[in-house]
């Protein structure tokens, strides 16, 4: 039955091969667009932990003067928002609470090996200083050895964990816990080595870009302030009064620089935790700072954060709309051809009809004929949209100069814009909805009309 | 005209002609759209970047040792990028013009404004701080219209950490004419005194820069990156980074003979990364081109789709009305009648989308200009958007309307 139905459709689709190839083209197109930009989408706005959703929270305050409609405000999208980042002074205040099960403060910076014999090339590190729990809290995974301890923070601990890459480089990917490695002038003992690991987009931090490696090493938060490395990111001043100068200064102003993430798993801690942070403002406020009269302390989850920081992007959202309006646009175009095709075909049906084939049996012919076109062009458009999203990166990631040649780099880059199985499934989806939209009123029309309409005729 | 029965032929098959009317409507309102934002991106990334950014090139220079020395090393290192044969002039920049970073703070002409409403408020300007040697003005290749480059006293050295430099600044400095306009409107910066928030650095202005852009931004931010202050400082320590111009032609020469040597000429340090203006700026660019790309080509397809759309309609027309357009050539309708008949049809059914579609259109330029911050839509590109859809309709239809108009006379005697 389903044999039979399916050979009539072929036959009836190759009895008509240019129309049948401008609808399976439009449909192409139209699901190659829509691939394409979703594609780019579901790159940008996965949830890199998903798992700790409603876990995680970064922290930020708002030690801001009160002028909401000042010279900068009026050039942000969201005035609203606090600062994204905290100031030193915050940070080591929050840093007391033992409400969270975990908390970090952290920043980016880098360091340098020197050369460790004459001709080779000194190697340039993205350096994260962190407080201990980084490694716990965000699940990060360790190939050898493992991350340090807060009394480590304390000293602070001359020891070192380095990425994947960074023990390739350094010690040729063998088992390096142990061992020593120079940093520009001072000596770390590696602690333990992380496997694979690249959340994007990078929540933790999104000051250097949504979609950066991880950086490759990682030492005692404390190291920071005893060696004065300066940050990688952004500083903002977010005070009139404050001066800037050297590192104390930043230690001491109203610049906030640090990133600062809690973990709070249960809602009785999120409670509590809120209620101390806004404790601790009022107090700061009392002593001068936090001019602004209301708290502003926003501890916020994954999604939030990532929303904050406009990780998709107005550029992708307005693709995919488009898109999706030209996917529209092709599914009327291939309704008309198909109605136009189905209707000129109809004494054909009629002559079926006349001869013993009920209404549904019609129906479902056409219907066959509507997802065979649908499916095919649905193939079709998955091939072009993979050219299309190699084209996209041609145009879109370029070297940077100075840039590591860590190849999980590529790799992350391409991930963005790669169709894993959940794309296929859309694009799928996507095809069948098509040819159904597409086909059904046709397909409907068709089966209704009555066979002596065209017995007539003939 | 037979309007009447032009209505009545399309409402007995009326399915055809609202489709090919929904496609135009969302073709217009799409098509318009992207046009405008496809405009603003283009005009965005081909503005004017006021430097001279094809002889242009930035090192920067990474140390690993404690004891680097880089007052010493920054002013000997300009001195010997300046004499390499090809090379203009060169200088110590903070930033790299069209690069990836910024420095911004709050400016006026008046130091207690800066204190006041958070130092944000009226008479305050935002501005792009670049910190720079003596001949910063003269690398840029900035044109001054009044005033000069800084004079060799009023540089700075450098301080231990980048940071700090901030806070060593000399006494002059060099700002854009946007930014002197912003705060002397009366035209009369020059030789007043303009003063920094939070570093309160007073500094003579000793000179204005015609045009100078930072970055390509869109939107409210875009005029702060017009306003730049050129500050007399050395910012340079573990990483310095340099600005050289060189003679048109000459660039990759000069870069190949700084990547071999530049390094070696202090102990304990390395060329981290180096890279021509042309290349940054096409980096800082890369995300506009790939969505102005990504969109014009997905408007040319709507087009195309719904052409193809129309001229299958007008050829089903055809093809089921054969007998009945030989009927009518036979009662006297001339074949210029037949054409007309084709192409009023397509015309209104355009004319209806395109109705449709100019609400639809404005709709979503409305939500656009609420959602991304981006201008409303002008309404001559609903115009001519309109007229390019008509335009389009025609063509499309000529061909089938060709056709019917051939169609003998004799048909109307066959059966089919």
């Amino acid at each position: 039955m389903f044999m039979h139905d399916l050979r009539l459709a072929l036959h009836s689709l190759r009895r008509n091969p240019v129309l049948t190839a401008l609808m399976v083209i439009a449909i192409a197109a139209g699901i190659a667009a829509s691939m394409i930009t979703i594609t780019t989408y579901h790159g940008r706005s996965g949830h890199p932990i998903w798992w700790k959703a409603d876990k995680l929270y970064a922290v930020t305050l708002d030690p801001r003067d009160p002028d909401a409609n000042n010279a900068f405000a009026s050039l942000q999208r969201h005035p609203e928002y606090p600062p994204l980042q905290v100031t030193y002074q915050d940070a080591k205040a929050l840093f007391r609470s033992d409400i969270p099960t975990r908390q970090v403060m952290m920043y980016r910076s880098s360091r340098v090996v020197p050369p460790r014999q004459p001709g080779e090339k000194p190697l340039a590190f993205d350096t994260r200083l962190t407080t201990a729990d980084f490694f716990a809290m965000f699940d990060v995974p360790f190939i050898y050895g493992r991350g340090w301890t807060r009394a480590d923070d304390e000293g602070p601990s001359p020891v070192v964990v380095l990425s994947k890459y960074a023990n390739q480089k350094l010690f040729g990917g063998t088992n390096s816990v142990g061992k020593t490695v120079t940093l520009q002038d001072k000596d770390f003992r590696v602690i333990g080595v992380i496997d694979s690991w690249s959340p994007a987009p990078k929540f933790y931090d999104l000051n250097n870009g949504g979609f950066d490696l991880p950086e490759n090493l990682f030492m005692p938060f404390q190291w920071g302030i005893a060696l004065k490395l300066g940050n990688n990111g952004s500083t903002n001043c977010v005070r009139a009064n404050v001066k800037v100068g050297g590192f104390e200064e930043l230690l001491t102003s109203d610049c906030v620089w640090l990133q600062y993430w809690a973990e709070l798993p249960t809602a009785s801690q999120r409670q509590r935790y809120q209620a101390f942070v806004d404790n601790y403002t009022n107090d700061q406020r009392r002593a001068g700072r936090f001019p602004r009269p209301q708290n502003n302390n926003r501890i916020v989850d994954v999604d939030t954060w990532l929303e904050m920081w406009e990780i998709v992007g107005d550029e992708t959202k307005i693709q995919v709309a488009v898109a999706i309006m030209f996917l529209l646009v092709c599914v009327l175009n291939t309704f008309g051809l198909m109605l136009a095709k189905f209707l000129k075909a109809a004494p054909i049906s009629g002559l079926r009809r006349a001869l013993g084939a009920s209404r549904v049996d019609i129906m479902r012919q056409h219907l066959i004929e509507v997802v065979i076109v649908g499916l095919l062009g649905g193939a079709l458009g998955l091939v072009l949209a993979k050219f299309g999203l190699d084209g996209m990166r041609v145009l879109a990631i370029r070297p940077v100069p100075g840039q590591d040649d860590n190849p999980a780099r590529v790799a992350l880059q391409q991930s963005l814009s790669s169709m894993d199985t959940n794309m296929f499934l859309v694009a799928l989806a996507l095809a069948l909805l098509t040819g159904i939209l597409a086909g059904l009123y046709p397909a409907w029309r068709i089966g209704r009309l009555s066979p002596s309409t065209f017995l007539k005729t003939q | 005209m037979e309007i009447r029965a032009l209505l009545s032929a399309m409402w007995r098959s009326r399915v055809g002609p609202v489709l090919v009317a929904a496609q135009v409507a969302i073709t217009l309102a799409v098509v318009v759209n992207v046009a405008y934002i496809v405009k603003l991106r283009i005009d965005n990334i081909s503005q004017a970047t006021g430097v001279d950014a094809d002889n242009i090139f930035w090192v920067a220079m990474q140390a690993y040792v404690p004891d680097y020395n880089a007052a010493v090393a920054a002013p000997a290192d300009v001195t010997w990028l300046r004499s390499l044969p090809g090379v203009v002039d060169a200088a110590n920049s903070s930033l790299v013009p069209q690069g990836f970073s910024t420095s911004v703070l709050p400016v006026s002409y008046d130091a207690s404004l800066l204190d006041k409403e958070g130092g944000r408020g009226q008479g305050v300007s935002p501005a792009i701080i670049y910190m720079g040697t003596a001949r910063l003005v003269q690398t840029l290749g900035v044109k001054l219209v009044a005033g000069r480059g800084f004079s060799e006293g009023a540089v700075q050295p450098p301080a231990p950490d980048g940071r700090a430099t901030l806070a060593q600044w000399g006494p002059e400095v060099v700002i854009t004419k946007n930014l002197a306009d912003k705060l002397w409107p009366k035209g009369d910066a020059l030789g007043k005194t303009l003063h920094t928030g939070l570093v309160n650095k007073p500094a003579t202005i000793v000179g204005i820069v015609e045009y100078m852009q930072h970055q390509p931004v869109m939107g409210p931010a875009a005029d702060m990156f017009r306003s730049v202050v050129m500050v007399a400082a050395t910012p340079a320590g573990q990483r310095t980074m340099y600005l050289v111009r060189t003679q048109p032609g000459r660039r990759d020469a000069v870069m190949a003979r700084v990547e071999k040597d530049m390094a070696d000429l202090q102990p304990g340090r390395y060329i981290s990364a180096m890279e021509s203006l042309t290349n940054s700026a096409a980096r800082q660019r890369a995300g506009s081109v790939t969505s102005v790309v990504t969109l014009s080509v997905v408007a040319a397809f709507v087009v195309l789709v719904t052409v193809v759309g129309i001229v299958g309609l007008a050829a089903f027309t055809v093809a089921t009305r054969t007998k009945q357009l030989g009927t009518r050539r036979a009662i006297g309708a001339t074949k210029f009648h037949i054409l007309r008949y084709f192409l009023v049809e397509n015309w209104l059914i355009t004319s209806v989308g395109a109705l449709i579609g100019c609400a639809l259109a404005l709709a979503v330029g409305i939500k656009l200009s609420m959602m991304y911050r981006m201008p409303q839509l002008p309404l001559f590109y609903l115009v001519g958007g309109v007229v390019a859809l008509w335009l389009l309709g025609l063509l499309a239809v000529w061909l089938p309307a060709r056709r019917a108009a051939a169609i003998s006379p004799a048909t109307a005697t066959r059966t089919v």
